[in-house]
């Protein structure tokens, strides 16, 4: 938010406000539900402003009305009938309006002047005040508000002004909670505590700091009140609550319902008001909902909706190599939003992974580790999408299976370690139920009554006592949680395990643990292991092979041996340097400035080029190939040509 | 234990919120202009010795409350009124004793009217929500799961649309077709109904509460709708729904097993707190359909201006909708692991 001293100027300040307007209308106009809404509203309003010059006749020309007027239907001289009184409806609607529109604006005016000191108040002050305020709200909260306003207007007269009194003074609760909430989350704002540290006023605090933050959700919730109370008039009214004299439409409803309309069959002086107050709350709704989505923008995406269905290329299909028990091929991915060009996350990555095998995925985040990871299980979110590439696995291509074969081979004979086991796990499921469910899932004809113990067998397997095995994951503690995990992911004995940074939520102890305890599973068990991970510690010590990646291709790609001792990329010589090597203790330790290349401006030449303390002119025009050196090692830098 | 202190306060709390409806109750039709004995009363034929008589015989000739001398309230004070003859403890005694007061206007015990709508609108609200819940929840599921097709755009259109609807009109649209297609038009049951066999008996109530019930599931309806969208959207982005997918579970299974129950919590609280709103429905509903039950209990006497009528049926309706509230508040608690333990 704006935290920089500005020019506090009264025309300053004028065109600040403009500014943010203009702003606001720029992203507002792309929202069609909320402009479809604003529409609606602005023609009401209109008819409401400019009533006498639409009306084809006066308000109360019931003068000349004789039996004959009486509920005439639709005609040329009245264009929507007349009703019980033998008045022109669609003059009586536009009047209408006025009245409907009086009482749903001024009461809402009191409810949000109310709503919004309780709110405020209650979120500034705190303690004592917000205690007695919120309390108070939440009576309010669960009285039944029609009742109470039925109640009410019928011991007082039943006048424009008490009605606009009683759905005021009862209407607020709903924005005090949306108020209060709002100013305890800007409250804390660095701002405002800053405003506090220098000793402004609070009452300077609240008006320039707070309330220019709290405004938009309250005009949002303002919409929403306003849409309320004219619901709440019209029922008032019909329910014969209303002022005689003031025909609103929910009056008039009430005297057509009441004087013999239904049985007349006059349908046109009950449909047309009722059109009116839906029309006006539907404005209003989607003004509110529009309103909603530009200031508060979300994601509309989850993980159940189909997602891209990957471009199929058979052409350059490789068989894949012997001993191979994974091997991914020209792998690329790029992230595809409407409106904008296509981000390429990942490009042309190719490796294989053999039996009992511990390969290492390095980098730093951004690089497109685990956009790789999710994309092997074609696990990618709704927006990211295969675009060239093959998984082969068991002899079958992953890319190009079906959904439902796909879901065989899913953690049956590939699971997946997620990053931060806390959310990875369900909530409000036992632990012992979400492993369970993967083993009746994967192997059918396993034995009901060996289930239990074949579940305490993995949780004890990964150091978590049998009688933890129904508590639920919020009773486990983070390590436990991540434990949980790999016995999930041990469960249908899969042949390949992708570890996707399993320890970075964790404690140094912890994480020392788990990793122990992965590379002995994987002795063990005979796992291949894709080892997701910041840390080159680990990697040196466990893994057998490392593929570094930077900026979503290969950097390099080479056996632990070579990575440590002869690193032929820059990138990996740099992270290296990063990372405290205890053989050489007066080492010092250096990082590499700047970060990766952010997706949508990529550079035209070598991805790292931009951070390479060896670059030079050609590196920013010509993408470098992926040379091979001996060994199955594999460098991404213009810099090897001459090795080879 | 945790659990048990929870409970015990929030029990105590709706029991506050009681009492304060109470006093509420008694108060607002004593301090707000329209008198009772004069409204309730106001036939000016009329003389005034049998003005005094009714006074006398609905307890309007006491005091209102005594003379606020000190904060005990049942002391006797220098106005020299026993305060437990003042209006407001007879009231509260009467309330102990399940006695509402008498109809001004039929001249029956207010408890025994309520006693016999109440169940009426218990019907009605029950089969109503169950109704609108049902559908919402399915069209909410429907519209989250296939997010950002037509089928998401339709409902949610609907929704909104529903939303939008005054109840008592769409209740009038509804009757009006009703009306032409052989739909009782008013009332519970068709007269001398009651001789006839239970099920048939059973039949026509069916065929009257259709349309009330249909009129109530279609405006909140689409409420649920838009927010078992919304909560089950929230849902399907976390991570624990990857995992599922990751672990080869076919989308009927991941709905099922990991989304539905951790989506329809937070619609426990939503219910609840809707139903305030409910009784407002209701309402209009039962005035529409002249439905026997509290609401058009309540819309009759506001216009025969029978206020001991609308007082019993608002504290009854008000202390229904804070117990319901509190049923739904533990239920939530039950339901939710995460509570339980914490």
């Amino acid at each position: 938010m704006q935290t920089t001293l500005s020019p506090s100027t009264p025309q300053a300040k004028t065109a600040k406000t403009a500014s943010r307007l203009q702003g606001f209308w720029h992203v507002f106009r792309k929202n069609r539900t909320g402009l479809i809404g604003l529409g609606m509203l602005a023609t009401i309003l209109f008819t409401a402003i400019f009533a006498p010059v639409i009306a084809p006749y006066d308000s109360s020309s019931t003068s000349s009305a004789g039996i004959s007027d009486i509920y005439n239907p639709p005609s040329a001289e009245h264009w929507l009938g007349t009703d019980d009184a033998g008045q022109d409806v669609f003059s009586n609607f536009i009047f209408g309006a006025r009245v409907s529109l009086t009482v749903g604006f001024f009461a809402a005016f009191i409810s949000i002047i109310i709503g919004g000191v309780f709110g405020l108040v209650a979120g500034f002050f705190g303690g004592r005040w917000e205690n007695f305020l919120m309390r108070f709200t939440d009576i309010f909260l669960v009285i039944p508000d029609l009742p109470l306003m039925v109640v009410i207007v019928a011991l007082t007269k039943p006048s424009l002004l008490n009605i606009i009194f009683v759905i005021g003074l009862l209407g607020w609760t709903t924005t005090a909670r949306v108020v209060r909430s709002q100013t305890l989350a800007v409250k804390s704002k660095k701002f405002v505590l800053r405003a506090r540290a220098i000793g402004a006023g609070k009452g300077h605090i609240v008006t320039r700091h707070i309330l220019p933050l709290v405004m938009p959700i309250l005009v949002v919730q303002a919409v929403l009140v306003v849409s309320l109370a004219i619901l709440n008039e019209s029922a008032l009214s019909f329910l014969g609550l209303g002022d005689p004299t003031a025909l609103s439409w929910g009056q008039m409803l009430n005297y057509a319902f009441g004087r013999g309309a239904m049985s007349t069959g006059a349908w046109w002086a009950l449909v047309v008001p009722g059109f009116g107050i839906v029309w006006v709350v539907l404005g209003l709704t989607l003004l509110g909902q529009g309103l909603e989505k530009v200031l508060n923008p979300r994601l509309e995406t989850h993980h159940l909706m189909p997602g891209r269905s990957p471009v199929q290329n058979e052409a350059d299909l490789d068989v894949p190599g012997k001993g191979a028990l994974l091997e991914v091929q020209n792998l690329s991915i790029n992230y595809v939003n409407d409106g904008q060009p296509p981000a390429r996350a990942v490009e042309n990555i190719s490796f294989t992974l053999k039996e009992g095998e511990l390969v290492g995925l390095v980098g730093e985040s951004g690089c497109g580790k685990t956009t790789l990871m999710l994309a092997l299980l074609r696990l990618l979110p709704a927006a990211g999408q295969i675009v060239n590439g093959n998984v082969f696995f068991g002899g079958k291509d992953l890319v190009s299976l079906s959904d439902d074969e796909l879901n065989d081979i899913r953690w049956s004979g590939i699971s997946i370690i997620f990053q931060g086991a806390m959310n990875a796990l369900n909530p409000v499921r036992p632990v012992d139920e979400q492993i369970s469910e993967v083993i009746i899932k994967h192997l059918p004809s396993f034995p009901k009554e060996r289930m239990q113990g074949r579940v305490i067998e993995l949780l004890e397997l990964v150091g978590i006592a049998a009688d933890h095995k129904d508590h639920y994951p919020h009773q486990y503690s983070g390590g436990m949680r991540q434990r949980a995990m790999i016995a999930m992911a041990l469960a249908c004995n899969p042949q390949v395990v992708i570890a996707d940074e399993p320890t970075t939520a964790l404690d140094v102890m912890i994480q020392a643990q788990i990793l122990e305890l992965l590379d002995s599973l994987r002795k063990k068990l005979g796992l291949a292991v894709i080892f997701v991970t910041h840390d080159l510690g680990v990697v040196a010590e466990m893994c057998d092979r490392v593929l570094v990646m930077y900026g979503g291709v290969i950097a390099e790609y080479a056996s632990v041996d070579v990575i440590y001792n002869d690193p032929k990329h820059p990138y990996t010589q740099e992270l290296l340097k990063a990372f405290p090597d205890l053989t050489k203790p007066k080492k010092k330790l250096s990082s590499i400035p700047g970060y990766p290349p952010r997706l949508e401006a990529l550079p035209a030449g070598c991805r790292f080029a931009p951070r390479c303390p060896s670059v030079f002119d050609r590196c920013h025009t010509e993408q470098p190939a992926l040379h091979i050196l001996a060994d199955e090692h594999k460098v991404s830098c213009h810099l090897v040509e001459a090795l080879k | 234990m945790n659990r048990t202190r929870a409970f015990l306060k929030k029990t105590a709390w709706s029991l506050f919120t009681i009492i304060f409806v109470i006093i509420l109750n008694f108060f607002l039709f004593r301090v707000l202009p329209g008198d009772p004995a004069r409204a309730g009363i106001r036939d000016p034929r009329l003389k005034k010795e049998a003005i005094e008589m009714l006074r006398v015989r609905f307890g309007l000739d006491k005091p209102v409350i005594n003379c606020f001398e000190s904060l005990n309230p049942i002391e006797v004070g220098s106005c020299a009124i026993n305060p437990l003859d003042t209006q407001f403890f007879i009231y509260v005694r009467n309330l102990m004793q399940g006695e509402l007061g008498i109809s001004y206007h039929t001249n029956r015990p207010v408890a025994d009217i309520l006693a016999e709508r109440l169940w009426n609108t218990v019907l009605l609200i029950g089969a109503g929500q169950i109704l609108s819940i049902v559908f919402g929840v399915v069209f909410g599921i429907f519209a989250a799961w296939k997010a950002r097709t037509s089928v998401d755009y339709a409902a949610v259109t609907t929704s909104l649309i529903a939303w939008s609807l005054p109840t008592f009109w769409l209740g009038i649209i509804l009757l009006f077709w009703g009306s032409t297609h052989g739909f009782p038009l008013a009332g519970k049951a068709t007269p001398g109904m009651s001789s006839m066999p239970l099920l048939q008996q059973w039949g026509d109530i069916a065929r009257h509460m259709f349309l009330p019930t249909l009129t109530y599931t279609i405006v909140y309806m689409g409420e649920y709708t838009l927010i078992m969208r919304s909560s089950l959207m929230d849902v399907l982005s976390e991570d624990y729904i990857l995992t599922a997918k990751a672990k080869g579970l076919s989308t009927f299974q991941i709905l099922k097993d990991h989304a539905l129950k951790n989506a329809m919590l937070p619609l426990v609280t939503v219910i609840a707190i809707n139903l305030g709103f409910t009784v407002a429905g209701a309402i209009q509903i039962e005035a529409v359909f002249s439905w026997p039950g509290l609401g058009s209990a309540i819309y009759e006497a506001v216009v025969r201006r029978d206020f001991p009528i609308l007082q019993g049926a608002f504290l009854l309706i008000a202390v229904a909708v804070i117990l319901a509230n509190l049923i739904a508040d533990l239920t939530y608690n039950f339901l939710d692991p995460r509570v339980q333990t914490e």
